[in-house]
Parts: structure tokens; sequence; C-alpha cells
């Protein structure tokens, strides 16, 4: 299994969101976060703003999946300019479901 | 060293704190996140009178994302079983979003105040 925490624009969050559920990857956590990239921030007229807010979606797939969540959210948050985000995938040993305490996605 | 990362529900939070406590990890932290399971988010979760307008004009007629707790806590190898059937029975309330826990490896730790690296550092 591997997380993949992709941090997006608040406002193309929401259609990955969607065309992530239509693709059959329904559970994700959203977290609001504030950060900035290599642009340091962004400068508007006299103005810098060193921290953007944008939004992290979390979730967990199994490795067969990684290539196609990445090329969806990729195509959703797409616009070629400076701000876009970035995803991160990293490792997962284990998943428990608390409800009825299995192992596994 | 492993970071177990649950999401729970935020009223669990306490009960959970405790728990962690009597295992002796007192060390958390804690985000407001708000999240979605299979069932697409479900109503009902927090105690909010919906305008019967409000619910009809609405497509799912629930909330699109559920509030939720993410807890993250770094745990030595030994006691991540341990740690886990914890959360499990504390959260345990057999209805549909009691969350989910993944264990994630972690490769080194650092305590700022002493420069403490690896397992003394979380423990």
């Amino acid at each position: 299994m591997k997380m993949i925490r992709a941090i997006l624009r608040p406002e193309t969050a929401e259609s990955v969101a969607e065309s992530l559920a239509d693709a059959g990857f329904v559970s994700m956590t959203q977290i609001h976060v504030f950060g900035r990239g290599k642009q340091k921030g962004i400068t508007v007229g006299t103005i810098h703003y060193e921290e953007l807010p944008k939004t992290m979606i979390l979730m967990v797939v199994e490795d067969k999946n990684v290539d196609h969540v990445i090329a969806l959210i990729k195509d959703g948050a797409y616009t070629g300019n400076f701000g876009d985000g970035k995803v991160f995938v990293s490792p997962v040993e284990e998943a428990y479901t608390v409800r009825t305490g299995t192992k596994g996605l | 060293m492993k970071e177990i990362i649950a999401i729970i529900r935020p009223k669990k939070v306490g009960a959970t704190r405790d728990a962690f406590e009597q295992l002796g990890f007192p060390s958390m932290t804690a985000t407001a996140v708000t999240g979605r399971g299979l069932q697409r988010g479900i109503s009902g979760e927090v105690n909010v009178q919906y305008a019967p307008a409000a619910l009809a004009k609405s497509i799912s007629g629930g909330m699109k994302y559920v509030p939720k707790r993410l807890i993250s806590i770094i745990v030595p190898d030994a006691d991540v079983d341990v740690v886990v059937k914890t959360i499990i029975e504390v959260n345990q309330t057999a209805q549909i979003g009691d969350g989910k826990i993944f264990v994630c490896p972690i490769d080194d730790a650092l305590r700022v105040r002493t420069g403490e690296q690896s397992e003394s550092a979380i423990l």
C-alpha cells in the first residue's frame, strides 16, 4: 500500500476529489494547509504572501493503483501556472478498519 | 520506529488519548481534518438539525465530507500491535465511520531540545 499526499489549489481539489470518486477511489481525507514552493510565496503588487492556502488530499491506495491515481490528480489539478501543487507517495505497511478490526483497506 | 496514523471520530479523541497515556505513550499530534470513506460521506454524524428545504435541495441528503481527527503517534516497532489494538478497542462503536489506521515506517527522529536521535528521541 502507498499513501498519496497531494497538495493542490483549494479550487481544484474538489474536482480532483470528484474525478477520483468516479474512478472508484472514494475514500480520502482533506486537510487545509498553508505552504509555499520554490517561488517563495507570491507577490501581488506591493504585498508579498509568504504562505499560500492549499488543500492536502491524503489517501491510501494499493500499489497497483498508484499510477492511475497520480494520473487522475495530474489531470484534474493542472493549470500550467506556478502553484499547481505537489504529489508525494510514501509507503504504508499496514491498514486497519476500526469498526471491524480487519486488516487491509 | 513506526508512525501510526489514525483517523477517528472527534469525540473519541479524549478517550484515545487517555488510553495512550495508560500504555505509556503520552505524546501525539492531532489535526482537524475532513474526509470520507467507502460510504461517500454519511449523514447523522453530527447533531445538527437540517432544514427540510435544504435537505430536499441537496443531492445525497447527507454531507460530502465528515469532520474527523487525524492522530499521529510514533512508537517503537515492538509496540505497534498493542497501540493499534488499543485504538481499535477504544474507537469501536459498530457504526459506519469509526475510522482507519495506517502504519508507516519512520527512518529517524530528532528531539530538538537535546539533539537526541532515533528511539531515545520518542521515548
